[in-house]
């Protein structure tokens, strides 16, 4: 069993008015595929269905795409979904 | 007082601020002025009044602020490792930004004109690439519509 931890997961943008809130804790693996975190994200979320294919992750603010990599995350660490940028 | 000049040393800065006040060309200019510098040189964003068809009445932006704020460090280091630039100030405004006013100001200084214009020109685009801002658009007809970059490096697909 692999254990798990307590991480922050940060909304903006379209994601943000899709689950109604900016950031919220959840228990995940401390192991675990960036596309297997964005499933359970999902789940609590069925809306984000609709951006899953634009958004990207930034776990401790570098971007991850939503793919096979593997991530370590730590207590504490910050995970922001972060929709198509538009700055400038 | 050809010594005191030669001994003047003077720190490069990157000076990056976001702010929901108004943004001031002047000011942004001041703050890389450098008498080593014979030119500075400046992108100032605005809000346009249309997209296809719509009339746009302001913009809103938000940002994911540390991490916004660190990319923006890199562009700064990637810009000094390219270019020969002394200071450089990126200013960002946050929240609504309407019709006419900056959203964003991007102020370098060099000693010569090519590195300045140069590094702006990739700052801002290095900018709409990578750095988490992002804007939505409010239209007259009171819908609104969460922008997305071209120059964005993910989401390809629309």
């Amino acid at each position: 069993m692999v254990p798990r931890c307590q991480v922050e997961i940060l909304y903006f943008a379209k994601s943000a008015e899709i689950t109604g809130v900016r950031s919220e804790t959840i228990s995940v693996p401390q192991e675990i595929k960036a596309l297997q975190l964005w499933n359970e994200i999902e789940t609590r979320h069925p809306g984000l269905a609709d951006v899953r294919n634009q958004v990207i992750f930034a776990v401790r603010q570098e971007y991850v795409e939503l793919g096979d990599q593997l991530l370590l995350l730590h207590p504490g660490d910050e995970i922001a979904i972060i929709p198509p940028i538009s700055g400038g | 007082l050809l010594k005191d000049m030669d001994k003047v040393e003077e720190t490069s800065k990157d000076i990056i601020k976001f702010t929901a006040e108004k943004l001031s060309v002047d000011d942004v200019s001041q703050l890389v002025t450098s008498p080593l510098c014979g030119a500075i040189s400046l992108f100032v964003g605005t809000t346009r009044n249309n997209f296809e068809g719509k009339k746009v009445i302001s913009l809103e932006y938000e940002a994911y602020l540390p991490m916004a704020e660190n990319e923006i460090r890199k562009i700064c280091s990637d810009i000094r490792q390219k270019w020969p630039v002394k200071h450089i100030a990126v200013f960002h405004r946050l929240g609504l930004v309407p019709v006419s006013e900056a959203s964003i100001i991007i102020a370098v200084s060099s000693a010569h004109r090519a590195a300045s214009l140069e590094a702006v020109t990739y700052a801002i685009d290095t900018l709409k690439a990578r750095v988490p801002i992002w804007k939505k658009e409010l239209y007259e007809e009171s819908s609104s519509s969460w922008k997305r970059n071209k120059e964005c490096f993910w989401a390809t697909n629309s």
